[in-house]
């Protein structure tokens, strides 16, 4: 279809509105100065971000936990939906809107209470796992939300038909309906690993000594004060996943 | 309910596979309270790896700490904070015999209000609020009265603190900075309410850059916070106030949880050192509670009065302490009273 | 089929009972309780805490989030619907990078979104720099620590989620549609209000959810970007956890935040949890 005038500049603008700060950002971040005012160019903020191993590690434990709550979120919410999908059950999909609802300090608060209170009978520590179950836990609504949009467009008389023809529940699952899904769940995967690589506030509460991700080094970064290796940081962020959307583009076209 | 069950073994088995690795030591502190060998040289000493992790605020620490297991082993509260982690049960009680340089720590901090017997916590550093100007402001300010002078409009930050805002209003009307009576704090929050239009927001530590910029020509703050302040430009000066100001003082604390005591006394006494607290304070400009390392700091540092003001000084100066709940509560209901003014 | 179906959902049921309602209701029971000396959370059990939300001070501050997230979420779909309107008529390939390209900033984290805004605002930032050095103005004007700072902030954090739904809804409608309507005389303008607008509704009704609670629960925003002078409910709440150490109250606040929510969402969108999933 012909894209109106007015709609390509009003995306151009709105593109603008979302890269160009971020941008700005990263220019600075090739800055002498630790402040605004442009003194030249350097990579010393560069070499300090590489040359902090906690920073390192703190990516690395990002990367881990966005990608493992990731594939469980989604195995889980795509299961959920599915089921939720052949017949409702009132309290999950209740359930699962109300933690959709629930502010994230609060989520992180009554998790943190939970935890508390499970340590008094087990001996175990806050760390990596309990980061995961809670990113899990907060995703598979977001899962949900995407996939039962894409299974409201399914057509349920061809599982039917699937079965006439002699196959068991499962095949029809998993030759009919699954692949039929296939846009909706990388959306949802997309969606999950954003809200984890993204989380502070959850994250935070339940992170132990050795699963510190990179929104809390930056959060305790930005608080101290003008820092370019935040502004740094974000520049190999923003240009290193721009860079991997245009190749998995590129390898598509293939 | 068996699902539930199942879960809490999963939970377990994942712990289970802890790694039985060499000696480790988790420490967790403020930004800044180290020397950059200070770290490193105690693991060469003790061949032990320390994880050594920092924050910007107590609640932060706090909600790190809560669930009394995760996994640190020592954190600095500031004094006011270790009551309630008392309660809490969070604390450890600290073995003296194992603290012989516990004597090095200045008279003044021998007893703090919060543990007079250093039963859970070691004085490690300590700070005062005091205002932080740029000196081309005239009149310069002398007490927290002047912090309400109309030429500040736009240009002034108070601390994003309730203790700290009230502290300021309280002295002001000259009532003590722990005030509990509801009068005066009723009294106090109507002078921060009277302030807020000159304000041109309530920072914390993000205040430093823009002072040295010159975005913001007064605030409140922090007296090691401002030292690095002044540090970093000249244009600007900091002072007690005369109608007096808070004292707060960051000790080190010993978990309960921590499965490694021993370890973390030795941790504990290293940083009680004269030597070590010196090269720490020389170096990140802070005030150290640790009297017999302060003749090893260089005359400047001595004589600097931003960071060690004299007694006449210190005379104006007040610990802050635990409220009562009502008083709390009250502190709490008439904080939000300012927010939403 | 049941026993499919029950394979099916006993993960994110377990998940949901265990990481969600019982967590949940030790808040409700917080909620019941008394703060201690120092903050902790103790006997007698009391609706004392429910009470005090009877309060007109925390009304103001309920009416201001309120009227906040509403204009981020009003903005929000305003910039969201063109936008999406414009990715769903593009090209297939160009559609995903357009797609990727509303994600993209969202993984620099949060945090980081906030400080290039505050690098933006601030009275030294690039926006007063550049109009300083240019002349147009003498003093820096004070962009950053006000409640329009606060909601640029929520908008545009919060933006895809208002871009990824109604593309999804947009993506759906039948081209042909908008085709015959333009055959049928009807301007563009026409064609958008009375044909594609009504068929949109339910990716309208998500993007708003999308947006309008995160930031009624929001108070990183509004601390950093307001300069902690204008609070949001999302404060309060936080400010009972942290600094005031009275759980039991945040607890209270928070659950009737949530039921607030809930009751809004239900009334005004018409229709349950089920069917909003």
């Amino acid at each position: 279809m012909k894209q109106s005038r007015f709609l390509a500049v009003f995306a151009a603008l709105v593109y603008a509105f979302l890269h160009v700060p971020l941008l700005i950002l990263c220019a600075f971040s090739f800055n002498s100065s630790r402040f605004t005012v442009w003194e030249g160019f350097s990579l010393a903020w560069y070499r300090a971000m590489f040359g902090d191993a906690q920073l390192g590690e703190a990516a690395w434990n990002s990367l881990v936990i966005a990608l493992a709550s990731t594939v469980l979120a989604t195995a889980i919410g795509t299961l959920c939906a599915y089921g939720l999908w052949k017949r409702g059950s009132k309290w999950l999909s209740g359930s699962l809107y109300l933690s959709l609802v629930t502010p994230e300090i609060v989520t992180g608060i009554s998790l943190l209470a939970f935890f508390q209170w499970v340590f008094r009978y087990l001996q175990i520590q806050l760390g990596m796992h309990t980061v995961i179950l809670a990113h899990v836990a907060f995703s598979i609504a977001y899962v949900l939300l995407v996939v039962m949009a894409r299974l409201r467009t399914a057509e349920p008389a061809l599982e039917d038909a699937a079965l006439d023809l002699g196959a068991n529940e499962w095949q029809a699952f998993r030759l009919v309906t699954l692949p039929m899904l296939q846009p909706g769940i990388i959306a949802a995967a997309l969606l999950a690993f954003t809200v984890s690589f993204d989380d502070y506030v959850i994250t935070s509460l339940v992170a132990g000594v050795d699963s510190e991700t990179l929104p809390m080094v930056l959060y305790a970064m930005a608080r101290r004060g003008a820092n370019p290796v935040v502004s740094a940081i974000s520049a190999v962020i923003f240009l290193g996943f721009g860079a991997l959307i245009l190749l998995s583009e590129r390898m598509q076209k293939r | 309910m068996t699902r539930r069950r199942e879960i809490l073994i999963g939970l377990a088995g994942l712990s289970g596979c802890a790694r039985p690795t060499a000696r480790r030591l988790n420490v967790f502190n403020w930004s800044a309270y180290v020397a950059p060998e200070t770290v490193p040289n105690f693991e060469k000493h003790h061949a032990v790896k320390v994880r050594y992790s920092v924050y910007e605020s107590n609640e932060e620490m706090l909600a790190r700490v809560f669930s009394g297991n995760s996994g640190w082993d020592i954190v600095f509260p500031t004094h006011y904070i270790v009551p309630p982690m008392r309660e809490q049960n969070l604390l450890a009680e600290l073995d003296h015999a194992q603290l012989p340089n516990l004597k090095n720590i200045e008279p003044a901090f021998q007893h703090p209000v919060s543990d007079p017997q250093l039963q859970h916590s070691v004085p490690y550093m300590w700070n005062a609020t005091g205002i932080l100007y740029n000196k081309k402001v005239t009149p310069v300010p002398s007490k927290w009265a002047d912090l309400w002078e109309p030429h500040w409009k736009g240009h002034l930050t108070m601390l994003d603190d309730p203790a700290e805002v009230f502290a300021a209003a309280l002295r002001k009307l000259g009532y003590s900075l722990n005030s509990r009576d509801p009068n005066e704090l009723r009294a106090a929050q109507r002078e921060a309410v009277n302030q807020k239009p000159l304000l041109r927001a309530y920072l914390n530590t993000e205040v430093r850059d823009q002072a040295v910029a010159g975005d913001i020509l007064g605030a409140q703050i922090w007296s090691t916070t401002a030292q690095q302040a002044i540090d970093a430009s000249s244009d600007l000066a900091f002072v007690y106030p005369r109608d007096g100001f808070p004292l707060s003082l960051d000790c080190a604390v010993l978990l309960r949880e921590s499965p490694r005591k021993e370890i973390a006394h030795d941790f504990l006494n290293y940083l009680l050192e004269p030597n070590v607290s010196a090269r720490i304070a020389e170096t990140m400009r802070t005030a150290t509670a640790n009297g017999a390392a302060r003749p090893l700091l260089s005359a400047a540092t001595q004589n600097n009065r931003t960071l060690y003001p004299p007694p006449e000084v210190m005379a104006q100066a007040e610990w802050f302490a635990t409220v009562t709940p009502e008083a709390q509560r009250l502190r709490d209901r008439l904080w939000t009273e300012i927010k939403s003014a | 089929m049941n026993r499919l179906r029950a394979i099916f959902l006993a993960p994110s049921a377990a998940f949901t009972v265990v990481l969600f309602l019982i967590p949940l209701s030790i808040i409700v029971g917080y909620s019941f309780h008394t703060r201690g000396v120092y903050g902790g959370v103790t006997a007698p059990w009391t609706t004392e805490n429910y009470q005090r939300l009877f309060d007109p001070l925390y009304g103001i501050i309920l009416w201001r989030s309120l009227v906040m997230s509403t204009a981020a979420t009003v903005l929000c779909l305003l910039i969201a619907f063109p936008l999406a309107l414009f990715i769903a008529r593009a090209g297939e390939r160009a559609k995903s990078i357009y797609l990727y390209l509303v994600i993209l900033p969202f993984w620099t984290s949060f945090l980081v979104r906030t400080y290039a805004w505050m690098f933006l605002l601030r009275d030294t930032g690039l926006i007063n720099s550049v109009l300083l050095s240019l002349k147009i103005i003498n003093e820096p004007l004070p962009l950053l620590y006000n409640e329009t700072a606060v909601v640029v902030g929520l908008v545009y954090g919060y933006l895809p989620f208002a871009v990824l739904p109604l593309f999804s809804n947009l993506e759906r409608l039948d081209k042909n549609l908008m085709e015959a309507a333009a055959d049928l005389g009807a301007t563009p303008w026409n064609s958008i209000r009375h044909v594609v607008l009504p068929l949109c509704a339910p990716g309208m009704r998500a993007a708003a959810v999308l947006v309008f609670i995160p930031c009624l629960g929001a108070y990183l925003t509004p601390d950093l970007l307001g300069g902690g002078k204008s609070i949001m409910i999302g404060n309060l709440i936080q400010n009972q956890f942290t600094t005031a150490r009275d759980w039991p109250f945040g607890s209270a606040i928070s659950l009737a935040l949530m039921a607030l929510v809930m009751i809004l969402l239900t009334t005004l969108l018409k229709q349950d949890g089920e069917e909003a999933l």
